[in-house]
């Protein structure tokens, strides 16, 4: 379960100010993914970062029961002068699991064969992307954040990875921004709509999407 | 660190890779057998934190010499190099150093004290901004990448001053009987200080670019005015007094009484150095904790 309680922010950019949420208060229920919808610039990807906790609040709290992702397939933490290997090492180092098993999993799952061994600046782009894939389905976790989700790999790269994510959703959550509204169908039963500050929770993802159609026409 | 004890962990059902029609398609890779499981006591907070920051001690000594043959050896032959150039250079002007005879235990003395303080500064300061990708993850809290990097430069400076001043001292023949206490507090000082330093500017570089440039302009002469190659004491009477103003001279004052037994006053004034650091420690932090800007966006 996440909980915002008369949540406020505001982000500021060399002098603009935008508001993002404006004293909300909203709570996500476990066991249902999540869409989040919203015009360009509504504030998306900033709620998404609150929710993971990267970003504080400006006024209010969020409560959170349950481990959060980071952003699903990110890969700037990726230090170019490591292996692939050594960056996996770090990852479970940090979130705590076992380093051997997690790096034996991405070893399987990102099918890097040698270049696993070779520094990530040696990577092409479809590796690095591999590569933090696997990342992050190597750790389980209750909510998985997931950015606009981009496909990477081959064709049968992409059917492997779309099937053990989807495995992975029978035990966690998605909190998922897309422009997309077939991939939040698919994905997600519930909804956000962002909109001038407010958020309204749709329990109907299709219900959300109709609101956030409805509200792109009268622009 | 980086297995955890099996208790800690929930191991969820394996995973079946048999295909349900039997067709032999490539099997998917085994899922994880391991689940993050633990509440936020205040106790497992801190062994979160103990563990992220051993990850970053790790990833710095891997990452911090980067593609240079040799790797972390650098953060030794550096310093042993630097030190055995300026000695061989101050020495051959053919003067007797300021205090005992040996110019280069001389010279290494008020080097290696001056670099507790501005190595860690240095080091420090850069901490977040070199990081900022990993403040990407939730788990990671900003302090753990300053930490990591006061634990690794603490540990490698006290390596290479324990190495270095060993060294020099059988470039002297007078017999040296060390004062531990001195040399200690000198350290811890200087740390101090560059703590508290280090963590103000990464909010004010953050906030105020210019006066990052500035800070570096004013600070480039504090080697000539940290009492490194003279002593301080021995100046011409005002200028004596501005130089001693200066809290970094009172950490290469404090450490050379470690090493020298001096007559008459060397200037050392305690509370005045214990008043500094540990104020410069206090805004820091207090700067730190007010503005949040490791993970504000550029």
């Amino acid at each position: 379960m996440i909980r915002l309680e008369r949540a406020t922010k505001e982000v500021r950019m060399k002098g603009v100010r935008k508001m993002i949420i404006d004293n909300v208060s909203v709570t996500f229920p476990r066991g249902k993914s999540i869409g989040l919808l919203g015009r360009n610039g509504a504030g998306k990807s900033t709620l998404l970062q609150i929710i993971a906790g990267t970003l504080e609040l400006d006024r209010g709290r969020i409560i959170r029961q349950g481990k959060i992702s980071w952003p699903l397939g990110f890969q700037g933490s990726f230090q170019g002068n490591l292996s692939g290997e050594q960056n996996v090492r770090f990852v479970a180092r940090i979130y705590g699991v076992n380093t051997d098993e997690l790096v034996a999993y991405v070893a399987e799952f990102a099918e890097l064969g040698q270049f696993y061994h070779a520094p990530v600046r040696t990577y092409s782009s479809g590796m690095k992307a591999r590569l933090a894939f696997g990342v992050s389905m190597g750790i389980n976790f209750d909510y998985y954040l997931v950015d606009e989700i981009t496909a990477v790999g081959d064709t049968n790269f992409k059917r492997k990875s779309q099937l053990t994510f989807k495995e992975k959703l029978s035990n966690s959550d998605v909190i998922m921004v897309s422009h997309s509204t077939g991939t939040l169908r698919d994905y997600c039963q519930t909804g956000i709509v962002l909109e001038n500050g407010q958020m309204t929770y749709y329990d109907d993802i299709n219900e959300a999407i109709d609101v956030h159609e409805s509200n792109m026409k009268r622009h | 660190m980086g297995r955890r004890r099996n208790d800690l962990l929930q191991y969820s059902r394996p995973t079946l890779t048999a295909d349900a029609g039997g067709l032999a398609t490539k099997s998917e890779p085994p899922a994880p057998r391991f689940v993050i499981q633990r509440r936020d006591t205040s106790l497992n907070y801190l062994t979160t934190h103990a563990r992220i920051v051993t990850a970053f001690v790790i990833r710095e000594i891997a990452t911090r010499y980067g593609r240079s043959p040799g790797g972390y050896v650098w953060a030794l032959l550096e310093p042993v190099a630097f030190i055995g150039l300026m000695s061989l250079l101050l020495g051959s002007l053919g003067r007797l150093p300021a205090l005992g005879t040996s110019f280069t235990l001389f010279y290494a003395t008020g080097y290696l004290a001056f670099s507790m303080y501005k190595g860690m500064e240095g080091y420090l300061v850069s901490a977040i901004s070199s990081n900022k990708s990993l403040m990407s993850y939730p788990k990671v809290s900003p302090f753990d990448a300053v930490v990591g990097r006061l634990i690794l430069q603490g540990m490698t400076s006290c390596v290479v001053t324990w190495v270095i001043i060993y060294a020099a001292m059988w470039t002297t023949n007078q017999p040296i009987t060390l004062q531990w206490s001195c040399i200690v507090e000198a350290i811890a000082f200087a740390w101090i200080m560059a703590l508290g330093v280090a963590l103000g500017n990464t909010v004010l570089f953050f906030k105020f670019p210019l006066y990052q440039k500035i800070f570096d302009i004013v600070m480039r002469p504090l080697f000539l005015l940290s009492g490194v190659f003279y002593v301080p004491s021995h100046m011409p009477h005002p200028f004596s007094d501005v130089l001693l103003a200066n809290p970094v001279t009172q950490v290469v004052v404090l450490f050379r009484e470690g090493f020298y037994v001096q007559h008459g006053d060397t200037g050392l004034d305690m509370p005045f150095l214990i008043a500094t650091s540990t104020g410069l420690l206090f805004v820091g932090m207090l700067l730190f904790t007010i503005f949040p800007v490791a993970r504000a966006r550029d």
